[in-house]
């Protein structure tokens, strides 16, 4: 165990969450783009219509500046934000799939390298070869998706990684086709409104009428095939996956799933038929539509995933609650619960290892920091404040929250409680002070 | 608790896929690429500020080229960064995490200070006044800040039997991680200093480069040689002073002034030194631009090397070695890395050939049959990797039980 990072109200996995999702919106630009600018690219020179390189140019620099200053950087941020919200967990991912992060970092060097060459060579080497470093660029950046999307899909479907403990089992797991092919068709959507927001700034309306049409129906298309991909990855659902989505779907993320990317949808089609209607800030309304979409479905992925960070093996507040025979590794509980976890986490401070009448609300803060708050906010508002869900279920006295804590393990989204019974009463007490 | 029981109840129990020497080479190696391009963008960044707020035809000059080559720089600085971000977190799990969960609130906010540093940076690129020169500033302290970030972090790692004094205070624990609990001043000068004498070899490096353009003045070149010389010899001889410095502060019961991993690196430090001494006084400096550059190399990588055994030594006061997790051996995914490796070194070579040959001529490039059929086989490389990972993926899905 390390030492734990409360954020107030928001929650450390919220931090994960936010850096996350911002970071799609570059990254699939970065995978995408690439695929539309060699088109016209090609187009520009075929036809001999320059002015459509105009585009390309500025998308390519869009593509250089924000996928390489904001997309790489929350990139990164996404790890450290693991990195402190969530250590075991990262850890346990990084000892297995190390060699696959290590492979993803190769294709890293090659799409930096790649966008940098290419957008400081138009017309300086022939087109043969400037069109040549875009598709390297293109396939390259696509290859990192298909090694992320193992490495993600893992972290909600090991498939049999839990017996066998070899890379690719869990690798190509039973949700990995239809995210795969959901993250390439949304690729080329993300790609689409950005190209739109791009060619909204040219001042040739024949360029922009070509740009906007092909880009709008790249978008919907993306769109349509990224909606069917999600409804195959649906079905593909473990059943404790589908009791999470029964249990923790509210309408407000269904209606986040469903109604931006049809509104989007709509707006390309209406691209695609008027192309010459397109303009700046609804183009960037788009962008903020796509972003509530992806907001929902990552937010619905993490949440699916409850009460695991790795299925059949460590639950969200990093305790690892099943035996691992393929990695020879046991479950903590049966330790946690003869001994306690303040015994068993090495940076619970020693003044609090033992529950005594003197310390016990500040012993069950310190339970409720290790066991809960990776989940719930302790305060009495932000996500899931445990003050408000106490008091909500009306337990009032430490007693009633006992017979809460016991209740928790049953439903699917939460980890059972675990420790010594003199912890129990510790935490209900300090519970049952915060939700006064 | 004692320090030793608490690592090893701390260590992933999942094992590593291959032999921990493998990561350790590695993660030296990457290392020492990170910390040259973080160099070279300090180095890149500070020169291109001076250069516009101090005016003048050859020093405007060089300021853009020099703003330019520094946002290239930042952006490689960062990718190659990622790896030994990975290797560390595979090797010394225990020391990483607890030191960055310790801070963690900095850990975040490193991120947004990169940001900041980089989005300034291209302000200040694109700006091209004197007055934009704040911008260059506040890119430079940006990255500043984000490197001392790194340094705590490093730092902390090491002093394990500091870790839970941080953590409690009066009676319970500090959960905000808003403090950066150790710093090391002459460490931390040891990693940045050298971005002059970097700043200095790459200023001898596009001397040397460009003196093939016709259209490149040769006094203008010559003039950046020669500076370029000169900070190089002097940025490397307070290196020097800094090391000493450091070397004083490392505690004494390590014994690392005897490793023989150090003098070797501090040997070449030397010769390092006498040959960029030379250089500060030739008239034309240009022509050893790639000696230069190669001894930087060289030192740099052995003092990479140098700081995984003090990391080694320091870690090993409480028993723990890089031999600590079980070794699961995973020959699929260990070749999967290999083969990328192999795919990406020559695919990225091919876009560095395109870059150095045609930034060399004015005017349009060329490219002759070689360089299209590497460019050819780079594209080939790509889609037979895909083709192989997928058809890989597809047999592993129906062995498992279909899709
Ligand atoms: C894996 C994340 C996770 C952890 C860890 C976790 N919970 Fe929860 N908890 C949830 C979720 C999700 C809900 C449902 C929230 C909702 O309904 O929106 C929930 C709901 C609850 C509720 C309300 C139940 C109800 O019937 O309304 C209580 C009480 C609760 N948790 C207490 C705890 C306590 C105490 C701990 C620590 C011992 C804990 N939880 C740890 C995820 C978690
Ligand atoms: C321009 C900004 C940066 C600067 C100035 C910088 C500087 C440094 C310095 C000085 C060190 C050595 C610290 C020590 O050992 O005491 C270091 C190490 C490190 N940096 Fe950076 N860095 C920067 C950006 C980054 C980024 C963006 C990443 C992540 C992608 C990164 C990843 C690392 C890692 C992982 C190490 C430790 C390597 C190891 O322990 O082997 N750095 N950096």
């Amino acid at each position: 165990m390390y030492p734990i990072w409360e954020v107030p109200h928001l929650t450390a996995g919220m931090v994960i969450g936010l850096i996350a999702t911002f970071h799609i919106l570059p990254s699939h630009l970065s995978t995408g783009a690439m695929w539309l600018n060699v088109w016209f690219e090609r187009k520009a020179y075929q036809e001999n219509r320059p002015e459509l390189l105009d585009f390309v140019k500025r998308y390519s620099k869009l593509l250089l500046i924000f996928a390489y200053v904001f997309g790489s950087l929350s990139g990164v941020g996404i790890w450290f934000a693991t990195t402190v919200a969530a250590p075991r967990a990262i850890s346990g991912l990084i000892h297995n799939y190390v060699w696959g992060w290590a492979a993803e970092w190769c294709f890293f060097m090659i799409e930096v390298a790649g966008i940098y060459v290419y957008v400081y060579t138009f017309d300086k080497v022939d087109r043969k070869t400037h069109l040549n470093i875009g598709w390297v660029f293109a396939f390259a950046s696509w290859t990192t998706m298909i090694i992320i999307v193992g490495i993600l899909t893992f972290m909600l479907t090991p498939g049999v990684w839990p017996q066998t403990g070899k890379f690719f089992d869990g690798f190509f797991n039973q949700t990995y086709w239809p995210q795969l092919l959901m993250r390439t068709s949304a690729m080329f959507a993300i790609a689409g409104a950005w190209a739109v927001l791009v060619a909204s700034r040219l001042k040739d309306e024949r360029a922009r009428a070509s740009v906007v049409r092909t880009a709008s129906l790249w978008g919907l298309g993306g769109l349509a095939l990224a909606g069917v991909f999600l409804l195959w990855y649906r079905a593909v659902l473990p059943p404790p996956a589908q009791a999470d989505l029964a249990a923790l779907l509210r309408p407000g993320l269904k209606t986040g799933l469903i109604v931006p990317p049809a509104l989007t949808a709509l707006y390309f089609a209406f691209l695609g038929a008027r192309p010459r209607a397109a303009s700046f800030w609804p183009g960037l309304l788009a962008i903020v539509m796509i972003f509530a979409g992806i907001f929902s479905f990552e937010r619905t992925r993490e949440l699916i995933r409850k009460p695991y960070v790795i299925p059949g093996y460590m639950f969200s507040n990093q305790i690892i609650g099943n035996d691992l025979p393929a990695k020879g590794i046991s479950s903590e509980l049966p330790k946690i619960n003869a001994e306690g976890i303040l015994k068993f986490d090495p940076f619970v401070p020693p003044e609090l290892r033992e529950v005594t009448d003197a310390n016990r609300l500040r012993a069950g803060r310190m339970i409720a920091l290790i066991e809960c708050s990776s989940c719930h906010s302790l305060e009495t508002g932000g996500i899931r404040p445990l003050p408000v869900f106490i008091k909500r279920l009306g337990a009032a006295s430490p007693d009633d929250v006992s017979t809460v804590i016991d209740s928790l393990g049953a439903m699917p989204f939460m980890p059972g409680f675990s420790g010594t019974d003199a912890e129990k009463k510790a935490l209900a007490a300090y519970l049952a002070s915060i939700a006064k | 608790m004692d320090v030793v029981t608490m690592l090893k109840g701390m260590t992933d129990p999942m094992g590593i896929p291959f032999y921990p020497i493998a990561f350790e080479v590695l993660g030296v190696l990457t290392f020492a690429l990170h910390i040259l391009l973080v160099n070279v963008s300090l180095g890149a960044v500070a020169l291109a500020v001076y250069g516009r707020l101090k005016g003048g035809a050859r020093w405007e000059r060089l300021s853009g080229a020099m703003a330019k080559a520094g946002t290239a720089a930042v952006s490689g600085a960062i990718v190659v960064g990622v790896a030994p971000l990975l290797f560390v977190q595979v090797l010394y799990d225990p020391f990483w995490y607890a030191s960055n969960v310790l801070s963690a609130a900095w850990v975040i906010g490193f991120v947004f200070v990169m940001m900041l540093g980089y989005g300034s940076l291209y302000v200040f690129y694109f700006g091209k006044t004197k007055s934009s020169s704040a911008w260059g500033v506040l890119s430079f302290s940006c990255f500043l800040l984000a490197g001392a970030i790194m340094h705590v972090l490093n730092y902390q790692m090491l002093l394990p039997e500091r870790w839970a004094g941080w953590y409690e205070k009066l009676g319970g624990a500090v959960v905000s991680g808003t403090t950066l609990h150790a710093f090391s001043l002459p460490r931390f000068l040891h990693f940045i200093v050298p971005s002059f004498a970097v700043g200095g070899v790459f200023l001898l490096l596009y001397s040397w480069y460009f003196a093939a353009r016709p259209d490149f003045d040769a006094d203008y070149l010559g003039w950046t040689a020669r500076l370029g010389a000169r900070l190089a010899f002097w940025a490397t001889a307070a290196e020097a002073l800094v090391g000493v410095w450091w070397l004083v502060a490392i505690p004494k019961d390590l014994h690392f002034t005897s490793d023989p991993v150090f003098l070797l690196a501090a040997a070449l430090g030397v010769v390092l030194l006498a040959l960029l001494w030379r250089l500060s006084r030739d008239p034309r400096p240009q022509r050893l631009a790639l000696h230069a550059a190669g001894g930087v190399f060289a030192v740099v990588l052995a003092m990479a090397a140098a700081r995984e055994v003090l990391r080694r030594l320091y870690v090993g006061r409480f028993g723990y070695t890089v031999r600590e997790h079980p070794v699961h051996l995973d020959l699929g995914s260990t070749a999967l890395f290999l083969g990328t490796f192999v795919l990406g070194v020559s695919v990225l070579s091919w876009l560095l050939a395109v870059a150095f040959q045609s930034g060399r001529v004015a005017g349009a490039w060329e490219a002759g049959p070689r360089m299209r059929a590497w460019g050819k086989l780079s594209l080939g490389l790509l889609a037979a990797w895909i083709v192989l990972v997928a058809g890989f993926g597809v047999f592993v899905t129906l062995r498992n039980g279909g899709f």
